[in-house]
């Protein structure tokens, strides 16, 4: 059988628990504690998890966090299951669905019982955003309760196995995954803050209730404070066959290879030369995929200079002005047909050539996932230079929902750094608005403003100030 | 926009579209609809769907039986789907009064042509080989009741009504109606003025407030009702499951999901429509009692619309006494969406030939100053 664990690594070392058996359509697989039902079945060679269920066209992982519904399977007799964020245990059977998910037929009831919880604040989202806000309110006696959806905390921090960058200060020259292993300790020791992780938040209700689905438990969460710390969800992009199973974003190759440790494909296209694309496109090599190109639409390359000066040196060509007109292949990606463009972005016929690959990344950037804002009535707007549909918002993050704050990628597509200053701010200003805290929260929120005004300085900044300045106007 | 009209409907709900459209079929077109929101934004758009002629009371089940019979026909008629799918109502009792209810409504419905019939819990398996019947003392199933997409049902009238000349205003509000004389003479809105003689109020919840601007109080009140529903699944669920002892509703729409609601009997009348936890709850405890696999089912959306109540739970239908031309079609009282196509079709004959098919007196609001009221009990929710 197939085999794409990645058995040897420059930098990760992956902590496989104790070999699990599954059943995958009545076969024996072997995947491992800590993975998920889909990374052990990806692990094993399975790209087309589910049929879409009008069309019933194949579907496969495409953004491995929870966030899409493409890789829905059926676990243990219950339908529509997210094998991507869903732990895999011991005996289970699990079964792709064609169209629809049949009826449950599993009524063996876990503990579904309803718990209620009393805190300060509630944190959505336990990415860098999330854990700072707790880290920043717990300080100050705030009681905190934190709900991921994810089995880990971390959120997209613990993928990122690059050094980053800046000054110093904001943890230049530290891997992310660092970053987030001690943002995690200080979380988890903190006997103020509360942890729940496979927890997702599915409703916001007044006065500040945040009602959370978690494994066995639905959890009421009624709090004072609500900081929605949700992150981003990847774009697609439109071309024939987007669907197609090996097609997938760039945080999904990610979250596969650097968190499972399971190689998304052997030979793969990536579409996009912003950073985040010549960013994975170097961890796909670190993991020995081949990456047989990156095609660009612009005409220059969006990445750092010196990230995509490594990946050309490695010998990825970087493709510009140039994009993918369709994915090709039964069932699966077989391989991409690319295009050059015209000035104005027109595909120049002609031009049109067959790259045989066995996935097909996308990163074309990200958008804000505000889901929960619009449904709790928060006031939002379209704003391009942040990546979407974004909170208005005062200084101190606070929404136009009163006790709703927002902190990171949900507040705007910026990085982990950035996400970290405004967790920060969001925490203090919870605090500081409950009365918990005085004037050395609003000295401290100050000193964090300053640094995170110093991270959105220089020309980088520029597009994020603009938008900023449409979005501060509480 | 036209500055005159034979007839101005205020609402763009099914009780507003489905006259106009049943007039303009006759060759009724000056007509302009108004709608303040986007059409099917009322209680319409929010609704269950569900079509019953399970009633407790002769006149219910007649409109209920008239208008399974146009449902029937509508997709083709409308050139649309409506998403219409008969898997019947099956009713469920708990107590030997409930039973006995369901008995005597049974017989009435039968001696109107209603195939209802009347089963012991272990035949309700038959139906729902997944229900729970513990604690049940019997049910009731009528194999033509079933559902409807209200949104098809607002597309197919939009798209009809549109070809065939009438004009339809939705983002435009009513702001008020000028009488002079005891007559009307013209409805004013945020995007101009029509002149009109006559005016059907077809404003939901929203009814008793137009009428205010003609000086008639309406007794109606508004409630809120909270619905929700699942993800999808392949069909399972035939029938739409309900029963009056907790006021729960639930079926399987056609594309999959089941969508319910239930009734609290706590609930004060307001405009209110934000969704509950307690709401969620409540419902899938009862669901869960009855159907335990719904355990493992994944709730995805809930909303909530008003109930337009009356105080006998039954429409206003007709003109008003002190202003001729001011014509009624509200209060449906949580089932306006299954009876409307017969009502529609009554209150068009009333307006071009002044009179009715079947008689829309009992049902005139004048019936709460006379006294002359039946109650109806088959109220869900
Ligand atoms: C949760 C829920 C579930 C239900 N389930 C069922 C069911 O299963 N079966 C069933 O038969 N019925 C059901 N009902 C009841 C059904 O939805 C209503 O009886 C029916 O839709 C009423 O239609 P309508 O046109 O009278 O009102 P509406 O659909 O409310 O239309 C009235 C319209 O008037 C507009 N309006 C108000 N004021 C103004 C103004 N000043 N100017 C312009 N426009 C104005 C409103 O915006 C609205 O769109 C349910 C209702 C709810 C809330």
């Amino acid at each position: 059988m197939t085999d794409l664990r990645i058995h040897r690594h420059p930098i990760l070392k992956y902590v496989r628990g104790n070999p699990l058996k599954f059943y995958f359509e009545g076969e024996e697989r072997t995947g491992y504690e800590n993975e998920t039902i889909g990374a052990a079945l990806y692990a094993t060679g399975l790209k087309e998890f589910s049929h879409s269920f009008k069309l019933d066209r194949p579907r496969g992982i495409f953004c491995a966090i929870g966030q899409c519904a493409s890789c829905r399977m059926r676990v243990n007799g219950v339908p529509n299951v997210r094998t991507c964020i869903t732990p895999l245990e011991e005996g289970m059977t699990v079964e792709r669905q064609f169209g629809a998910g049949e009826k449950p037929t599993n009524t063996e009831v876990r503990k579904t019982f309803k718990k209620e919880l009393e805190a300060d604040i509630a944190i959505v989202g336990g990415g860098p955003a999330g854990l700072s806000a707790a880290i920043y309110a717990a300080k100050f006696g705030a009681r905190v309760v934190l709900v991921d959806r994810f089995p880990k905390l971390g959120g997209q921090l613990i993928k990122q196995t690059h050094k980053f960058f800046g000054s110093r200060k904001h943890d230049a020259g530290v891997r992310g995954i660092d970053i987030a292993e001690r943002l995690i300790k200080q979380v988890e020791e903190n006997p103020n803050i509360m942890v729940l992780s496979e927890a997702e938040a599915f409703g916001y209700y007044e006065p500040a209730t945040i009602a959370v689905a978690g494994k066995d438990t639905i959890y009421r969460i009624n709090a004072k404070k609500i900081i929605m710390a949700t992150g981003a969800a990847e774009k697609a992009l439109l071309f024939e066959n987007n669907d197609l199973p090996g097609v997938y974003g760039a945080g999904a190759a990610q979250t596969l290879m650097n968190t499972y440790g399971v190689k998304p494909g052997d030979e793969i296209i990536m579409v996009g030369a912003g950073n985040v694309g010549v960013i994975v496109t170097y961890q796909l090599l670190q993991a020995g995929v081949k990456v047989k190109m990156i095609v660009e639409a612009m005409p220059k390359i969006g990445a750092y200079f010196v990230h995509a000066a490594k990946v050309r040196r490695m010998g990825v060509p970087i493709l510009t002005r140039h994009s993918i007109l369709r994915a090709y292949g039964e069932n699966q990606v077989e391989g991409a047909t690319i295009v050059q463009l015209d000035d104005n972005w027109q595909p120049i016929p002609g031009t049109e050539k067959d790259v045989e690959v066995d996935g097909i990344a996308i990163s074309v950037g990200l958008r804000p996932t505000y889901g929960l804002l619009d449904q709790a009535g928060v006031k939002i707007q379209f704003v391009p230079e942040l990546g979407g549909h974004v909170a208005l918002r005062n200084r101190n993050l606070e929404t136009s929902v009163k006790n709703i704050y927002v902190a990171g990628d949900i507040a705007g597509i910026e990085e982990a750094s950035t996400a970290i200053m405004e967790g920060r701010i969001a925490g203090l200003s919870a605090v500081i608005d409950m009365g918990l805290a005085g004037d050395d929260a609003k000295e401290l929120r100050e000193s964090v403003r300053a640094e995170l005004t110093e991270l959105r300085a220089g020309p980088f900044g520029a597009r994020i100030r603009q938008g900023l300045e449409k979005v501060e106007v509480l | 926009m036209k500055d005159r009209a034979e007839l101005v409907i205020i609402g763009g709900g099914v009780s507003g579209l489905g006259t106009a459209y049943q007039l303009a079929k006759r060759g009724f077109t000056d007509i302009v609809v108004i709608e303040r929101d986007y059409f099917g934004s009322g209680a319409t758009g929010r609704c269950g769907g569900g079509i019953r002629q399970q009633f407790s009371e002769e006149y219910n089940i007649i409109l209920a039986r008239e208008s399974v019979r146009m449902f029937e026909k509508m997709s083709d008629e409308l050139g649309q789907d409506i998403g219409f799918r008969q898997g019947g109502y099956l009713i469920l009792a708990h107590t030997e009064k409930e039973a006995e209810d369901l008995r005597r409504n049974v017989r009435l419905q039968n001696s109107l042509d209603v195939p209802s019939m009347y089963m012991e819990p272990e035949e309700a398996l038959e139906i729902v080989p997944e229900l729970n019947i513990e604690g049940l003392s019997a049910a009731a199933y009528c194999p033509t009741d079933g559902v409807a997409q209200p949104f098809l049902v607002i597309k197919g009238y939009v798209d009809n009504l549109r070809k065939m000349g009438v004009e339809l205003m939705d983002h435009t509000e009513v702001l008020d109606i000028k009488v002079e004389n005891g007559e009307i003479r013209k409805v004013i809105t945020d995007k101009g003025d029509i002149e009109t003689r006559m005016v059907l109020n077809a404003a939901g919840a929203w009814s008793r407030n137009i009428a205010k601007m003609v000086g008639v109080e309406l007794p109606n009140k508004p409630y809120r009702h909270e619905i929700m529903a699942t993800e999808h699944m392949k069909p399972w669920l035939k029938p739409m499951v309900i029963s009056f002892h907790n006021g729960v509703y639930f079926s399987q729409s056609h594309d999959g999901e089941i969508v319910g609601g239930i009734g609290d009997p706590n609930e004060p009348s307001s405009y209110n429509i934000k969704s509950s936890l307690e709401f969620l709850e409540r419902f899938t405890s009862v669901v869960v009692r009855y159907i335990p696999i719904m355990r493992k089912v994944k709730v995805m959306r809930q909303w909530a619309g008003l109930y337009d109540v009356t105080p006998d739970a039954r429409p206003i239908l007709g003109p008003v006494d002190e202003l001729p031309g001011f014509i009624q079609a509200h209060g449906y009282s949580g089932h306006g969406f299954m009876i409307h196509p017969m009502v529609t079709k009554l209150l068009a004959e009333y307006i071009i030939d002044g009179k009715t098919s079947i008689d829309i007196e009992p049902l005139n609001l004048r019936r709460y100053t006379s006294g002359e009221t039946i109650q109806e009990k088959n109220v869900v929710g």
